[in-house]
């Protein structure tokens, strides 16, 4: 056995990423495996949409070359699902067989996009957004010009539309309870931010609900979505965003506390003495809502990777839960965020 | 005859051989052995055989080792391959295969055959090529001056042996009748007539033939095996012996004390060169080989 | 020289030898051949026999002509991790790691080979052995899957490779062609679905232009092809790596054409019957390697002196005795040139790659008829073992030449060993009338008679009748590559080697020094007048050679006495283009550049 501990990372997002900085720099000696479904290494999630400007190839996405993650010594283990942890023995189980033994665990498993229970088995019919990947495919199977038909329109759709609107593309959004998310947003305000997204030039369709998904290969556009009084919206393609669910399912033998998330003390450590949480996964005690709640956004989720990784090393910080949840729009119809920052 | 002296032959040999009618198969050159060796009694055997084989000088080819007796290519009117000491099976086995209508025989001493050489009489006899292999057995090293052989007797006292020869001798007979050459025999240089007709035999054998010639090294053997004890010694085989009865060949092989004269065995096997025709036409139906498969 | 456009793709397929992996790697390279493109590929076997060592097919694919193949690969596919996990580091940035990611069984931590891949490098996890199973009902097809898995990848003509393994599973049942082909069916559907992250371009290969397809083979084999396009009539050998399958594929195709083969008890006495059969006029030849060739080295003595024309190819490993028997080397230039006792002059020839392999062994038995003397074809492991395409040659090309008759009246005067004006003796063959001759070992006179007075006019009729050989039609025994004229740095090379070395010019010049890169193809006797012009022309002699004394090196200078600069490696594998590369820029003058760090790009455990 080796004496230098080691610290596995579950996710290679800005939370996990960040987290594995922070433990290098804390810590020259330890050993640090990230262990991630993606096939690239990390890459701002944010910066997707730019493949509509022209960004094709993965590398321009890169915020760090790849050889930083050998300067930093991180194993990066991409393509490997974890599928359990076993938080008794200390390991997790990867889908190709092979288990990895840690001594501390920190889980940025982040979340995927939520679909709301009626519109599940259209699941294969929709385009997601959330990698790489997905964006180029949506890339490829979006025509110039063409209609990108968005369910819900968290913030990462909003963020998304108004760059396919600058780029001659059109967007249809179908309003749901999740639009403008992780913000909270009273009706007053919606009704402000969906006009201004009009003002951009989107088509919103308010007060209604989408029921069903269609695709035709014949004719265009192909994609279909009937509302719930009977009517057609046509596009050529078909994008549910509605906030998301966090990947905690492999955690269930883990010997933690869940809820929709990991729950975890302000300190970002869950219920086992070794394993800790950050990101999108997890959901953090704020004492005086006496509630655990999700902080999502690429800046909050930076600072709770950073801040796990010197707790894990021993610190005892705590994250900050007061954070302002505004959105707002500007004059010239730019809508702004506290915490969703680019 | 050694590396050094001089060849000395014979005036009265040569008026015999002329008058003997098988010129055609002497060479121009004279043998360049000592006087009273054995081996001249070889070419005037082999020769003898050709004749009356009736086979063609121009297809005959004596393949030969290095020593006194692999001289022997030189003095007979055949093509001759004088190789090197020890590899006379082998490249004989090449020419046979080079060619197969020609005549091989293949000869050579005790050394070059059972020292040198040991390593490839097996393998020419088991595959039962078709030639004929003559052994001039003197029992010791002529051409370089007398050092102890393979077949030299215990107790033979030699350049190389100053204090007497303690490596017991090997059973030539024994051997290639255990490595399964298909027609064994034995002659002895001091039986002219019986060696021709041994010679004969054994070139008309469908196969691999070891003939063992005991022939005495007047130069260097004044003990062992010379004229006057070979003439005491050797005896022929038995009347009733069963030369297709391996085991009884076995038994007449092993009496070194009186050896044999005779034909010990004789089988008739397919040959390497049939075996090559056979395995020839069962490839041209079965072969699927194409060069590039490589 | 590779220009951004073209296609030129190092392929890497690693497994054990249960695994399938040299025979996926053997359609891999067929159906690129087919395909149009250039290929050299290079197996490695385990040195074990038994049990499932590593095997490693590298193929390189190019659309243009290629000399050598890549330092780094562009794909890996690993049919067994733990062989595979050593070789992730040779895949380039941004190339390929193709993997199964669905396993059965447990593997150890790190052992996988999704732990060892450099962030930048590419994974592609395939559930290679369920595909397998689920188009075949059995695992075995998954080096057949793999290649389906490349062919989706990379847009590679599918009907290619269904042509190839049915071709290659010809002798076996329908069933089998029929699986593969499912199995590859089912791997080409993976492939397709993958969304690309790798920069590799496979552009559609280009047939070559002279009409006749290109075949595909090794240098092996190219001696085999050459030998039988000569009509080789005799074969004696003997069992040894890396000049095996020379032989084994000569018992194949020997007998249906009438030929002659056998496997002899020694190389002593396959040589010895190699000279047996030649003397008689049969075209004759054996193979061997280095330990071979030293217990050869008596009786190709005897061919110089009796001038029997004969053939014996040689395939290098590292040496002495049995050395690195599996490995490659060229360190026995010295035993082939010179081995043996006495002056004894032969011709070498040492082929510098596959097509060169077919013409040296189609020129051989003609070559060594006419100057009536052992031709060594001096070859080695690299060169034996890898693969390439060769355009084959012009039907009848290697056609023995008809064999001079000799005119004799009445034959009487025959000499065998005539002094004529260009050195070389009528040679009649035993069955020919009137020309009896003894040939042998010892020193004779003319008619072949012993005689010690001869020896020094027949020294000299024995090597002046090798000076021609040098001019032999259509064999190119020596070329010069790059830039003409003055030049500040030439490389001289010989054999397999001269791949990396004509890498290494382009790569040079490319880098804007003037260059030049010669091949010797005759290494005795040595075309001195073209290497001394080669001198002249560079400021700076580089030699690159694959062993330890520098033995090609030491002959030319002996021969020329001039200075050069050795790089002699004896490390096993072929040698380093960046290493050659260094030494070429510091001979011009130039820095060398940093060398990169190993594993820079990734941490391994
Ligand atoms: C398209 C898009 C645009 C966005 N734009 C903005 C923006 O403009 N501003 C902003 O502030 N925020 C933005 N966000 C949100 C912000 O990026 C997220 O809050 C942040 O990425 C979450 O980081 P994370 O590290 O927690 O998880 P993620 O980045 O989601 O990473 C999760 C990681 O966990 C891995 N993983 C999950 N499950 C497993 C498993 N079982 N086994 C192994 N690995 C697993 C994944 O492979 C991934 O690497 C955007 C998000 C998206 C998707
Ligand atoms: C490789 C080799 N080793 C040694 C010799 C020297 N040599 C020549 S003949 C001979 C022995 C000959 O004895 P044998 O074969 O019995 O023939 P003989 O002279 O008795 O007829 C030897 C050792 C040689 N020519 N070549
Ligand atoms: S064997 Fe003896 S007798 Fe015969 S030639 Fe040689 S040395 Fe002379
Ligand atoms: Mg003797």
């Amino acid at each position: 056995m080796t004496t230098t501990p080691h610290y596995v990372i579950i996710g290679s997002g800005s939370a996990g990423f960040g987290a594995a900085k922070t433990l290098r720099t804390g810590d020259a000696d330890c050993r640090i495996t990230m262990v991630t479904m993606d096939s690239l290494p990390f890459y701002n999630r944010y910066n997707l949409p730019q493949v509509f400007h022209g960004r094709h190839d993965w590398r321009d996405l890169m915020d760090v070359p790849p050889a930083q993650y050998a300067e930093l010594g991180i194993e990066l283990r991409r393509r490997s699902r974890v599928v359990d942890v076993d938080g008794a023995q200390r390991f997790v189980s990867l889908a190709h067989q092979e288990h990895v033994a840690y001594d501390r665990l920190l889980v940025c498993a982040g979340g995927r996009g939520y679909l709301p229970e009626n519109l599940t088995e259209y699941f294969g019919l929709m385009h997601g957004f959330g990698s790489f990947e997905a964006a180029m495919r949506l890339h490829k199977d979006l025509p110039k010009g063409g209609t990108a038909i968005m369910i819900g329109g968290d913030m990462t759709g909003i963020d998304l539309a108004m760059t396919l609107l600058e780029t001659g593309y059109n967007v249809t959004l179908i309003t749901t309870s999740q639009t403008f998310w992780p913000h909270r947003v009273t009706t007053q305000e919606r009704d402000r931010l969906l006009a201004a997204l009009e003002a951009a030039g989107m088509k919103v369709l308010k007060d209604t609900r989408a029921v069903g998904v269609s695709r035709e290969n014949s004719g265009k556009p192909a994609a279909c979505v009937t509302l719930e009084d009977g009517t057609e919206v046509r596009g050529d393609v078909v994008m549910p965003f509605c906030g998301l669910a966090s990947s905690v399912e492999f955690m269930l033998r883990a010997d933690v506390d869940i809820e929709r998330g990991l729950l975890v003390t302000p300190e970002l450590h869950t219920s086992n003495e070794t394993i800790w949480a950050a990101g999108d996964v997890c959901q953090i005690w704020h004492d005086q809502e006496k509630a655990y709640k999700f902080f999502h956004g690429w800046k909050n989720v930076r600072v709770m990777g950073e801040l796990a990784a010197r707790n894990m090393l021993g610190a005892n910080e705590i994250f900050d839960v007061n954070i302002e949840d505004r959105i707002d729009v500007d004059a010239d119809g730019k809508i702004s965020s506290t915490f969703w920052i680019h | 005859m050694n590396e050094r002296v001089q060849p000395v032959y014979l005036e009265e040999k040569l008026e015999e051989i002329r008058a003997d009618g098988h010129l055609e198969y002497r060479s121009k050159s004279l043998p360049t052995w000592c006087p009273g060796c054995g081996y001249f009694s070889m070419v005037e055997g082999l020769t003898t055989a050709l004749k009356r084989l009736e086979i063609d000088s121009k297809d005959t080819v004596v393949v030969s080792g290095i020593g006194c007796a692999s001289r022997f290519p030189f003095f007979v009117n055949t093509y001759g391959f004088h190789t090197l000491h020890g590899r006379v099976l082998p490249v004989a086995t090449g020419v046979k295969i080079g060619n197969d209508a020609l005549t091989v025989v293949a000869v050579g001493g005790d050394g070059d055959a059972f020292a040198i050489g040991g390593g490839h009489i097996p393998h020419a006899a088991r595959r039962n090529v078709n030639l004929t292999y003559l052994v001039f057995d003197n029992g010791i090293y002529g051409l370089t001056k007398g050092q102890t052989s393979p077949t030299s007797a215990l107790g033979f006292k030699t350049s190389s042996t100053p204090y007497e020869n303690r490596d017991a001798p090997l059973h030539p007979l024994m051997m290639l009748l255990s490595y399964g050459a298909s027609w064994v025999g034995q002659a002895y240089a001091g039986r002219q007539h019986h060696l021709a007709d041994m010679i004969t035999q054994a070139v008309s054998h469908q196969g691999f033939s070891f003939l063992r010639v005991l022939s005495p090294c007047v130069t260097f053997d004044k003990t062992n095996n010379t004229y006057a004890n070979l003439n005491t010694t050797v005896r022929d085989l038995p009347d009733d012996h069963d030369n297709s009865n391996l085991m009884a060949a076995m038994n007449q092989a092993s009496r070194d004390d009186h050896p044999a004269l005779g034909l010990y065995y004789k089988e008739d096997r397919e040959t390497l060169e049939q075996v090559m025709k056979a395995t020839a036409s069962r490839s041209v139906k079965t072969g699927t080989g194409r060069a590039d498969k490589q | 020289m590779i220009k951004s456009n073209d296609t030129d793709i190092q392929i890497a397929i690693c497994g054990s030898a249960g695994d399938g992996t040299i025979a996926s790697g053997d359609i891999m390279k067929r159906a690129a051949a087919a395909m149009g493109f250039n290929v050299i590929a290079f197996d490695v076997y385990p040195p074990e026999i038994r049990g499932f060592g590593k095997c490693i097919s590298r193929i390189r694919i190019s659309s243009k002509q290629t000399y050598s193949l890549k330092q780094e690969s562009d794909v890996l596919v690993s049919l067994n991790d733990s062989h595979a996990i050593p070789h992730a580091a040779e895949v380039r940035d941004f190339g390929v790691v193709i993997y199964d990611d669905n396993l059965v069984a447990r593997v150890a931590e790190g052992g996988h080979i999704s732990a060892h891949i450099d962030a930048a490098q590419i994974p592609y996890g395939f559930s290679i052995r369920q595909i397998s199973e689920q188009a075949t009902n059995s695992s075995r097809s998954r080096n057949v899957v793999i290649l389906g898995c490349l062919a989706g990848l990379f847009d590679l003509s599918a009907e290619n490779f269904h042509d190839i393994i049915a071709k290659k599973f010809a002798t076996k049942a329908q069933s089998v062609i029929d699986d593969n082909t499912k199995a590859f069916d089912a791997g080409l559907k993976a492939g397709r679905t993958v969304f690309r992250l790798d920069d590799i371009k496979v552009r559609a290969g280009k047939i070559k232009s002279n009409g006749a397809e290109a075949v595909m083979m090794t240098g092996n084999g190219a001696v085999v092809r050459g030998f039988l396009e000569s009509e080789i009539e005799s074969y004696f050998g003997y069992p040894i790596t890396p000049a095996t399958s020379i032989m084994e594929r000569l018992a194949v195709e020997m007998p249906p054409r009438g030929g002659k083969f056998l496997q002899t008890e020694d190389e002593i006495s396959a040589i010895a019957a190699t000279i047996g059969a030649a003397y008689t006029g049969s075209r004759a030849a054996t193979a061997t390697s280095g330990p071979g060739l030293a217990l050869m080295a008596e009786m190709i003595g005897l061919g110089v002196m009796a001038e029997v024309p004969s053939v014996v190819v040689v395939s290098q490993r590292g040496g002495p005795s049995t050395g690195l028997p599996t490995k490659t080397e060229q360190s026995d230039l010295n035993l082939a040139v010179f081995g043996g006792s006495g002056d004894a002059q032969r011709i070498v020839l040492a082929p510098t790659n596959v097509e060169g392999c077919y013409r040296c062994a189609g020129m051989a038995f003609d070559i060594a008829e006419i100057y009536q003397t052992p031709v060594i074809l001096l070859i080695d492991l690299y060169l034996s073992n890898r693969y390439e395409t060769v355009v084959p040659a012009d039907a009848g090309t290697y056609t023995p030449k008809p064999r001079p008759q000799i005119n004799l009246e009445g034959g009487e005067n025959y000499k065998r060993f005539e002094m004529t004006k260009n050195h070389i003796s009528p040679r009649a063959l035993p069955g020919q009338p009137g020309l009896m001759y003894t040939a042998t070992g010892l020193e004779h006179n003319e008619q072949g008679r012993p005689n010690d007075d001869a020896h020094m006019d027949m020294s000299i009729k024995r090597h002046e009748k090798l000076k021609g050989a040098v001019h032999y039609p259509g064999l190119n025994v020596s070329k010069r590559f790059g830039d003409k004229g003055k030049v500040d740095v030439g490389i001289l090379g010989w054999g397999s080697t001269f791949g990396e070395i004509l890498e290494t010019m382009y790569q040079a010049q490319a880098e804007g020094i003037s260059c030049s890169a010669m091949k010797v193809v005759m290494l005795s006797p040595l075309p001195l007048q073209s290497i001394e012009d080669f001198f002249d022309d560079c400021r700076e002699v580089l030699i690159p050679e694959l062993n330890y004394e520098g033995q090609f090196a030491g002959l030319v200078c002996g021969a020329l006495g001039r200075p050069v600069t050795r790089l002699s490696r004896a490390t096993g594998s072929p040698m380093v283009v960046r290493e050659i590369l260094d030494e070429v820029r510091r001979l011009s003058g130039r820095e060398p550049a940093p060398v990169q760090a190993v594993g820079a790009m990734g941490a391994r455990s």
